[in-house]
């Protein structure tokens, strides 16, 4: 008896089906099916996984789709399965991805699914099927069947054969799943669509519209289908029971008993189901283009000739571009390394995909766009000529062996980086150079994690959204896998594990959060993603809209190597855009050009401003671990910033190589090199051994084995059934050349527990470069820089502490003007008249008529202004006056009145009205609010108007500092006039907190206690696995960061991840010459205190006119 | 018809399904072929769901039959627990 499942949903069928392909198809084994199918709901998004799954246990893959059917009016009409045939040179394939693709394209009904007509045209055009379509339950004939309207059930079975009359086209798909006799999924209703399936001679398949692998999982499909429904569990009907599972081939032949109850007829039934089977088994190196590189044609890149005497050609010129006053010897390297990186590119047949790439970064570059490598790309010298990475991998020691080899054949990764704010214009330009035959975007598959799970799980059970908010934000670095575990070990949790035995909801809560981890959950864009091929894409890949509108492939990036498509990541990233903001800001206003990728790399300054930690803003060094490493590290030169960037990784911690290396730096202790051979490898850090290229070249020099050679034991390195191996070569090899004994044991003993921690060289200094580059731009161009940092915010903290960055630089701030200020943070220059009571801060008292160059202030940060309203209120600038602007710029009641509060019309109404205070302005907006009508452009009623002057009451008080950082923090978010915390001064002065920037001047242990708004938490995984919690506090004067271990983390774990303004105590504690934290004990709501502490001052206030009566009266 | 819902004794024949049934110190013959399918039961109302749990708390077996005693014949339905290996008869037709 043979048998084959037909239809099956893997997890990602979206809010469906339960398991990740490659268990399923291993599953099928275990069960000694030869064939395994994935007919996943509304796309492929799992065929790959599914087929390489099939490819490594030896089964066939067989690929469908579970497709909603559309009339030909494009109303709904039922589900349909649609299976590719197989080992017809792709045809099957193709086809399969046509159909997806085209139900795809929604029509004007806005509604996935394919048009009948459409479905024919496609499966029918030969003189054979290409697909096999089925008819089951949930098409229309089978719920005619299921209402019992035979006649209809024929007439609708009659109009499919009509327009599908090719061999194979069609199939008639039975389901038991075992319910009461009579209802849906029923054994009778089963057979009696068989029994209309046998009258009109339609080959009959038995399935069993799989959902999840173990009857056990029907319950993650309840709560799937409750997140699908968007409803509760038990207010919208649910699967009939639990039969939706992959069962094995006895189970399966009893049901087709059960359904036929005729031995010859279900075995029929069984072996119809495998021959349909065996049309569809996929030989994917032929249907599928499985593993064969796909790079566009020399048509598409503009070239003719041989592309690798091309690929020469460029390489050559760009020698002269990038090296124009090298000496002969540095001349000879650059041609020996460039001989060797070609022969390579050249074996393995890459010379068309360095020509896409390198084209497609000359693109970018034409567009004026900034560009950067990043990845291992940067060591290869290739990339360096070509233009695609700006690092010269021979001056930095990169290793091309590490990127590419002729040990390996997969295609490798080339990363660009670009101006996030100009990513979807290069996409629009690739799909236009290369048209969208050749390109598509790449899709990601976002799965179902900690806080996403909670809500779902939630839902299901009717929770309210506020019942599990508090218990959702406390979700932090744990998986929901063991969330119960996770119960009884975080101390946050603790309110909740006691919730938990009480209520028996939440005690269901846990369990299906658990349930719904990993699962798949949507696709979307992948973030930086784009697919090059040949013309045969659309023949491989189905696609899909995706957010942007460009067509996007429904595989994610790890289906690309398999699939030999090529991947070519342009990742948006606002450092870029931050840097060609502030470059631009720079030409503009002071009308100086400056080619950040030309300045030179060792400008002192720069690194003055790196050492004293004040890398906010800075790219990859601004974190709070970064800043602590940089004050130990106190770098000098650019390879130090490679240096610091690649230890600052989980594998460099882990593997702990941070502390050897700065110990040897500071010569606390002396650098060891092993032996004298592995100095100069060595050098640069000290002794440790960090990068991959270290290892790399180690193995190569002791055993003489190659770089190539060398980067493949690398990579068995991390495997330990490998290094059993590798040790066994490294000390043969090494030994014959003669090192001692005692050498060999000790490097095979860094090697050996080197495995995973390294950290390839060539990602650090590509890194390090836009590292650099927006250093030196802070430190020369502050203003500009920080201008250039609101507006693109690329960085972990929010932008009230970039304020506070500014005012400590002696950045000028701006505030909110109608007149000057605009969608971006300009930098501004006013003229100066007098230093009095203004909106501006921090403008130099001196003199009249002086020009003052600041930030000014966006508005974007005003709560609740639509992009509508900015647009229309810059369209009209300037403004005479505030009727004018009311009239004109015609803004919502709540943002006119905001604006006010914020002193966005200071200057316009002071203007004419030189002593009106902001309380008047606003009384004068509350006034035009309160209009019934607002007046119309051409009135020019003189009641408005007053000749072109504003009708501003008097007497209104000028809000206090207090008063206005509050109006800022509520509408803007952002403390413009003072700092947030300067409200609580008086108590924190009384409680002898310190000021971040006096930390540095305490000694080691000393006891302090530090306050500030959180701007940054994170728990980056420790050594030891133990959770290390860091907070970043800005009190006005700088940041201070504290560590809470888990013992202060019990202490106060609610106030910790659920509060903001904090007051943390704890000892001093110094790790180098400016790295400096605070050992938390514990931590307290600032909030809280604040009022404990007012109710005090009342008391003792009330207190002493108490204690001074009762002495009158004596 | 009559709702029931009363544990009893369930004795199986060789093919699995029940054979005999004792309900109220009473013995019914099953005198027809047994129906059988599977319903649901609404695991949300109960206090665990964790991963391997099993089927038993969304899923019950049924069973519909001709049985007689006493020389009078009626249509049960039985319902089967299989996790717990406990039956219940749910409904009589008269």
């Amino acid at each position: 008896m043979r048998f084959s499942h037909l239809h099956v949903a893997s997890g990602f069928s979206a809010h469906y089906g339960v398991n990740r392909p490659e268990l399923l198809v291993e599953a099928s084994k275990a069960l000694g099916f030869d064939a395994a199918a994935l007919t996943d709901r509304d796309g492929l998004y799992g065929a790959v996984k599914h087929m390489g799954a099939c490819i490594k246990l030896g089964l066939s893959p067989i690929v469908g789709c579970d497709l909603p059917l559309l009339t030909d009016a494009g109303e709904p009409d039922g589900r349909i399965v649609v299976l590719a045939h197989g080992n017809d040179n792709g045809r099957g394939w193709a086809t399969l991805c046509a159909i997806v693709s085209k139900a795809h394209k929604k029509g004007k009904h806005n509604q996935l699914g394919i048009k009948r007509s459409d479905l024919a045209r496609l499966v029918t055009a030969g003189d054979f099927a290409a697909c096999t379509v089925l008819i089951g339950a949930e098409s229309d004939v089978g719920l005619a069947v299921e209402r019992g309207d035979r006649q209809e059930a024929i007439r609708l079975l009659d109009n499919w054969l009509s327009q599908f009359a090719v061999p194979a086209a069609l199939g008639i798909e039975v389901v038991s799943h075992l319910t009461e006799p009579g209802t849906a999924r029923s054994s009778l209703h089963a057979k009696r669509l068989m029994q209309l399936a046998d009258s009109k001679s339609v080959p009959c398949v038995l399935t069993n519209a799989v959902r999840y692998l173990e009857p056990d999982e029907a319950i993650t499909a309840d709560v799937l289908d409750a997140a699908r429904h968007l409803e509760a569990l038990g207010n919208f009907a649910p699967q009939p029971n639990a039969q939706a599972w992959l069962k094995p081939i006895d189970h399966m032949q009893a049901v087709a008993l059960e359904i036929c109850e005729d031995a010859v007829r279900a075995k029929k039934l069984m072996a119809d189901t495998a021959a349909l089977a065996d049309i569809c088994r996929l030989d994917p190196p032929t249907d599928c283009g499985w593993g064969k590189p796909k790079t566009p044609e020399k048509e598409a890149l503009g070239i003719d000739g041989n592309p690798f005497e091309v690929l020469f050609a460029k390489a050559q010129a760009g020698i002269d571009w990038r090296y124009p006053n090298a000496n002969t010897k540095t001349i000879a390297t650059v041609q020996h390394r460039l001989n060797k990186e070609l022969i390579t590119i050249n074996k393995l047949g890459f010379a068309t995909y360095f020509l896409t790439v390198a084209d497609v970064a000359q693109m970018i570059r034409d567009m004026r766009i900034r560009t950067a490598a990043r990845g291992s790309g940067a060591g290869s010298l290739t990339n360096y000529l070509l233009g695609i990475s700006g690092v010269d991998p021979i001056e930095h020691e990169l290793l091309f062996e590490r990127f590419l080899s002729t040990e390996r054949t997969s295609l490798p990764d080339i990363d660009i980086d670009v101006e996030s704010a100009r990513r979807h214009d290069i996409y629009r330009a690739i799909f236009k150079r290369f048209g969208d035959k050749r390109v598509t975007l790449l899709s990601m598959q976002s799965t179902y994690r900690g806080r996403g799970a909670m809500r779902d799980a939630a839902l299901a059970l009717g929770l309210d959204d506020n019942q599990i908010d508090e218990i959702a934000k406390s979700m932090w670095r744990f998986s929901a896998r063991s969330f119960r575990n996770a119960l009884s070990v975080k101390p946050e949790l603790a309110e909740f594990a006691e919730a938990v035995e009480q209520d028996r909801k939440m005690n269901l809560l846990v369990d299906l959060t658990e349930r719904l981890d990993r699962i798949p959950r949507h696709i979307s864009m992948h973030p930086c993603g784009v697919i090059l091929g040949d013309l045969t894409l659309p023949m491989l890949t189905p696609v899909e809209p995706s957010g942007m509108g460009l067509p996007m492939s429904q595989f994610d990036k790890d289906d690309m190597d398999p699939m030999g498509l090529l991947k070519l990541d342009v990742l948006g990233v606002r450092m870029q855009s931050t840097m060609a903001y502030a470059v631009s800001e720079i030409k503009r206003v002071q009308g100086k050009e400056i080619e950040l990728d030309e300045i030179a790399r060792d400008d002192e300054a720069t690194f003055e401003l790196i050492r004293s930690t004040n890398t906010l803003g800075i790219f990859q060094i601004e974190s709070p671990g970064q800043r602590e490493l940089t004050g130990k590290h106190q770098p000098t030169k650019f390879n130090d910033l490679t240096i610091q960037i690649s230890l600052f990784r989980p594998g460099p911690m882990k593997g702990n190589m941070i502390a050897p290396y700065i110990d040897a730096r500071m010569g606390i202790a002396k650098p060891d090199y092993i032996h004298p051979d592995l100095k100069p490898i060595l050098s640069e850090t000290f002794g440790v051994v960090i990068f991959h290229e270290h290892v790399l070249r180690i193995l190569h020099i002791m055993t003489g084995c190659g770089l190539a050679k060398a980067d493949e034991m690398r990579r068995q390195l991390e495997n330990p059934k490998s290094r059993g191996l590798i040790e066994i070569f490294f000390r043969q090899a090494s030994a014959e050349k003669g090192y001692d004994q005692l050498t060999i044991n000790r490097v095979w003993q860094i090697l050996e527990g080197f495995g995973s921690f390294g950290f390839c060289k060539a990602h650090g200094a590509a890194f390090a470069l836009p590292t650099y580059q927006s250093a030196w731009l802070k430190t020369h161009y502050p203003t500009e820089f920080l201008a250039g940092i609101m507006t693109h915010d690329p960085g972990m903290y929010p932008r009230r502490l970039l304020l506070a960055e500014a005012r400590r630089l002696g950045v000028n701030l701006f505030g909110i003007d109608v007149n000057r200020s605009t969608n971006e943070y300009r930098v501004d220059v006013v003229d100066v008249v007098d230093s009095g009571a203004g909106s501006e801060s921090g403008v130099s008292q001196s003199g009249e008529g002086k020009k003052v160059t600041g930030i000014r202030l966006s508005f974007v940060d005003v709560q609740g202004i639509s992009t509508a309203e900015t647009e229309r209120i810059i369209a009209g600038q300037p403004y005479e006056n505030l009727t004018d602007f009311f009239v004109r710029a015609r803004p919502s009641r709540r943002t006119f009145e905001r604006l006010a509060l914020v002193g966005a019309f200071d200057d316009l109404v002071r203007a004419t009205a030189p002593s009106a205070t902001r309380g008047d302005i606003v009384a004068r907006v509350k006034e035009l609010n309160a209009l019934k009508k607002r007046p119309e452009l051409e009135t020019k009623d003189s009641l408005f108007y007053n000749n072109g002057k504003d009708h501003v009451p008097a007497g209104n008080p000028e809000p206090t500092t207090s008063e206005k950082v509050a109006a800022e923090l509520g509408l803007l978010g952002l403390d413009i006039s003072a700092h947030v915390l300067e409200e609580f001064r008086p108590m924190l002065d009384e409680l002898g907190v310190s000021f971040a920037s006096e930390l540095n001047n305490l000694r080691n242990k000393t006891n302090v206690l530090v306050a500030g708004i959180r701007v940054a938490t994170q728990t980056p995984p420790m050594r030891s696995g133990k959770r290390v919690v860091f907070v970043s506090l800005d009190d006005g004067s700088g940041v201070s960061d504290a560590t809470f271990f888990e013992d202060a983390q019990e202490r106060c774990a609610h106030v910790l991840f659920n509060n903001r303004l904090l007051l943390v105590g704890g000892k001093i504690r110094r790790t180098g010459v400016r790295g400096i934290s605070v050992m938390a004990e514990n931590a307290w709501d600032i909030r809280e205190l604040w009022r404990d502490w007012q109710a005090k001052q009342k008391l003792k206030a009330a207190g002493e006119t108490g204690a001074r009566q009762l002495e009158l009266s004596a | 018809m009559g709702r029931i819902d009363e544990s009893v004794a369930v004795l199986l024949d060789q093919k699995g399904s029940p054979a005999i049934f004792r309900w109220r110190n009473v013995d019914f013959q099953v005198k027809s072929k047994p129906v059988r399918w599977f319903a649901r039961a609404d695991w949300w109302l109960g206090e665990r769901a964790h991963r391997g749990i099993g089927a038993g708390i969304i899923e019950v077996e049924m069973w519909r039959f001709l049985a007689t005693a006493e020389g009078k014949v009626s249509s049960f339905e039985l319902l089967h627990n299989t996790t717990a290996n406990s039956w219940k008869l749910l409904r009589r037709f008269e």
